[in-house]
């Protein structure tokens, strides 16, 4: 299937849903829809269009608003995107489609605070347990702190 | 009755610091858990706050031995965002540093995977075979293990003089010893009583639990990502895609092993073919990146890697994500950790499925203290220990 075939098959099937489709380049498409339409678009790509490896999945801070990227497939590359507000954030999960985001997903949650409705186990992954609450390293509101050499056990 | 047995974060199994929670009926295993979070350095922020160039030298430091996979992924992606390619030679040479430490990370992988099941000497063997390799990464890059050798726009040095030859013979002796392991183990019954029937992951599975890699191939299903989606001239060599299908920790070690063998045919073929002119594009150190996103996916000896790049116009990537193979592998684990029917799972078990994805994880920042006594758990941060270690000073008399 052609990059453009790909895109024609999606957005005929989900019209006004499809906010834009692009191709990026050779084996790379891109499709945002909206937040409604998300789980639906994963699920008829990863069914019915063969697209079922789950590469990845990317959160982002657009700004105004934060993303979620789906990566799917093993030589065509999609990638399905969606955006949500940044109060309250919360995306439908796509676990029980695809179990192989449920690492991924939590991952999302725990740098940048999107909430995934329906994930089976939503805790922290690479942050400490005692990092403090509402606080989400990837959003670009958040700057570390400059790292403090340490100089025999004491930061100087 | 059950029991939790946690195995981690440090623990001989473990190469890095990776917490396994195991729920077991006498030996048998019924539940697992993974705790990965002793490793986040958070490099996705930090390669925000860099320019490009700076962020090449974090990115070749995710992983100590898959680094070339690292920066060639971060130079691809970096080069599709700016629309420009790297010369014939220079993609001809990243695929032979890309094979070498291919090499060099399977005689390592299975150096020490065997050592985890009792075979001391095998992992000499493979480490002194793995030294050669190392050896040539220092002849042609000039350094041993952080090859520094892909640059944005293409590769810091040509081949020095004399290299070719060099190379050739250490790629006829590598090729000798393959062989030579392959029969060892094929004909080694504690190896084969290990590992045959032991962590099978049916090809549905790892489809569904979005598995890459070798570990991927070793479930018989044929995906590589040179093969699959070629980025640096892969479709212009001819190389084989091993697969294996007895879905267990066997097939792993035989994907490995014979994938060894079709990294030595593939430097073959670019040496023998490698194109002439330059092996870099003459690119400024500090630029502006275009507006736009751009995806890279490599091959990197653990499994498929991606990087994906959103640029805002800035001497910065506005997001930079990467996404290691074994993040993707470790899902499995649990999996293949878990008895269920016929399939049995025993402690005993564990070094040999968790060691056959090839886990590579990195850098500690905090220590789960247990204290069984008391049943209660604390966490102890780095500072913490710090400040124990203060208060109690040893007097010398």
């Amino acid at each position: 299937m052609s990059e453009e075939g790909l895109l024609r098959k999606i957005t005929e099937r989900f019209g006004d849903k499809i906010i834009e489709a692009k191709v990026l380049g050779k084996r790379r498409v891109s499709i945002l829809v909206s937040p409604d339409a998300y789980k639906d678009v994963v699920r008829y790509a990863a069914q019915d269009l063969g697209l079922e490896f789950l590469s990845c999945l990317s959160g982002v801070d657009r700004g105004d608003s934060l993303e979620v990227v789906v990566h799917l497939g093993y030589s065509m590359h999609v990638l399905i995107k969606t955006r949500v507000s940044k109060d309250d954030p919360a995306v439908d999960s796509i676990t029980d489609i695809l179990p192989a985001a449920s690492l991924y997903e939590r991952e999302i949650h725990d740098l940048l605070g999107i909430a995934f409705k329906g994930h089976p186990n939503l805790k922290r992954i690479f942050l400490p347990e005692d990092w403090p609450e509402g606080v989400y390293p990837l959003r670009k509101d958040y700057s570390p702190e400059h790292p403090k050499p340490l100089r025999g056990g004491e930061a100087v | 009755m059950n029991f939790e047995v946690p195995i981690g974060p440090q623990h001989p199994i473990h190469v890095e610091p990776l917490m396994l929670r195991l729920k077991v009926e006498g030996e048998l295993i019924v539940d697992a858990d993974v705790d990965v979070s002793y490793i986040h350095r958070g490099i996705e922020k930090a390669l925000e706050l860099r320019p490009y160039i700076q962020g090449l030298y974090l990115v070749e430091r995710i992983c100590g031995i898959c680094n070339a996979a690292q920066s060639l992924c971060y130079c691809l992606n970096v080069e599709q965002l700016l629309g420009k390619e790297a010369p014939p030679r220079a993609r001809y040479l990243r695929i032979v540093v890309e094979e070498l430490s291919r090499i060099h990370s399977h005689l390592l992988w299975l150096g020490h995977y065997l050592h985890t099941l009792g075979f001391e000497t095998l992992f000499m063997y493979f480490w002194r075979d793995r030294e050669r390799v190392m050896d040539m990464l220092e002849l042609i890059t000039g350094n041993r293990v952080t090859t520094a050798y892909n640059t944005i726009g293409g590769v810091r040095r040509d081949l020095p003089p004399g290299a070719e030859q060099k190379l050739r013979r250490t790629l006829d002796y590598i090729e000798e010893r393959v062989r030579y392991y392959e029969k060892v183990i094929d004909s080694e019954p504690t190896i084969l009583a290990r590992t045959q029937r032991v962590g099978i992951l049916k090809p549905g599975d790892a489809v569904r639990m979005g598995v890459t890699g070798p570990h991927l191939r070793a479930s018989g299903i044929k995906h590589d990502v040179r093969l699959d989606d070629p980025y640096s001239g892969h479709d212009e060599i001819p190389f084989n895609v091993i697969t294996w299908d007895t879905c267990d920790c066997y097939a792993r070690v035989k994907v490995r092993l014979r994938e060894t063998s079709e990294c030595v045919n593939m430097i073959r073929y670019a040496l023998d073919h490698m194109p002439s002119g330059d092996y870099r594009l003459k690119i400024p150190p500090f630029f502006k990146a275009p507006p736009g996103e751009s995806l890279s996916r490599v091959e990197a000896p653990r499994g498929e890697l991606v990087h994906y790049s959103i640029s805002d116009g800035g001497d910065r990537p506005y997001r930079y994500r990467v996404r290691t193979p074994t993040l993707a592998n470790l899902l499995s684990v649990v999996e293949m950790l878990r008895s269920r029917g016929d399939y049995e799972v025993y402690i005993a078990d564990v070094p040999a499925i968790l060691g056959g994805i090839d886990p590579c994880i990195c850098c500690s920042a905090r220590i789960l203290i247990t204290d069984e006594a008391k049943k209660r758990r604390m966490i102890t941060t780095l500072d913490d220990i710090i400040r124990f270690s203060r208060g109690r000073r040893v007097e010398r008399r």
